[in-house]
């Protein structure tokens, strides 16, 4: 799925959405429901998420008319988004739980000397397109296995940061934190990402 | 003097060209001298286009359906409110 479409093309969706035209708000949901739901997850637990994300979607039948253009239509959508879950979030009483001490995923670290080189080097054969590694089903099983494993706030950091493009203010904006804590986040997810890798080319296993 | 530890701490801004001059200049230094970190930030490079890759096909068909009921019942709710034409 794209999650990034042209001017052009968002213009025609904003004037459909404007005029209340459903293919048009079924094909927003389609395409922003995924961000919108990384946004929600951030601050959220699931049927919390899902439920804020399904209310979101009714505001905006009506919210979209005063909608200026001045943000893309992404980036609108995902604020109002960051808004309610940070509103529930508060009447909850809680808080989101991230942890940005250490850059350096535990595993990773523990293949360094103490003298700082690698003891345990990279294994990963970089030769092979993602499109050509993404064929092995098995390997896209694990992949999602992974993300869903990591903890909430890495992934929605590395699904805004990667999957929908926003720039690093966007997302530090959307997600309430300082631009050195999404370093960390998304640090913190990539490297899972290329131990799962490493170790799935490695053994053939999850 | 960069460690490599030090460089997989921070190879993601450097990916992401989020670091200063003077730290990326220590980087290209540090990768000009180790394989093991040039194929590191190859990896974590690979990762990045694979989990890109496939991210892009996720979409849960069922949070779909019912967001497209309630927005499709809302919509219907006002045009029917709206509507202006004769009893």
């Amino acid at each position: 799925m794209e999650t990034t479409t042209h001017q052009s093309d968002d213009d025609i969706l904003i004037t459909g959405l404007k005029s209340g035209n459903q293919g048009a708000f079924r094909e927003a949901v389609r395409l922003y429901t995924p961000g919108m739901m990384a946004v929600a997850r951030f601050y959220l637990d699931h049927a919390s998420a899902e439920e804020i994300v399904q209310d979101c979607w009714v505001t905006v039948i009506d919210a979209v008319q005063t909608f200026e253009g001045r943000s893309g239509l992404k980036t609108w959508l995902h604020r109002i988004v960051a808004n309610r879950a940070k509103n529930h979030l508060r009447k909850t009483k809680r808080e989101v739980n991230a942890d940005f001490s250490e850059a350096l995923d535990p595993d990773l670290a523990a293949r360094f000397a103490p003298n700082g080189r690698w003891a345990t080097p990279p294994s990963l054969k970089t030769n092979e397109s993602a499109q050509a590694l993404m064929e092995n089903g098995a390997l896209s099983d694990c992949l999602d296995r992974h993300l869903s494993a990591l903890p909430e706030t890495q992934r929605s950091a590395l699904m805004l940061y990667e999957a929908h493009q926003h720039k690093s203010d966007d997302v530090c904006n959307i997600l309430d934190v300082s631009a050195s804590n999404l370093r960390v986040l998304l640090h913190r997810a990539r490297q899972k990402i290329f131990l799962m890798v490493e170790t799935f080319q490695e053994t053939g296993e999850c | 003097m960069l460690m490599c530890r030090d460089l997989a701490r921070i190879a993601s801004d450097y990916i992401d060209g989020e670091l200063g001059t003077g730290k990326v200049m220590s980087v290209k230094m540090h990768l000009l001298m180790c394989g093991r970190c040039r194929s590191f930030i190859g990896s974590l490079r690979a990762s990045i286009e694979l989990m890109n890759a496939h991210s892009s096909q996720q979409l849960d068909e069922d949070l779909v359906r019912r967001i497209d009921e309630r927005v499709s019942e809302s919509l219907n709710a006002r045009h029917s409110g709206n509507d202006t034409s004769d009893p």
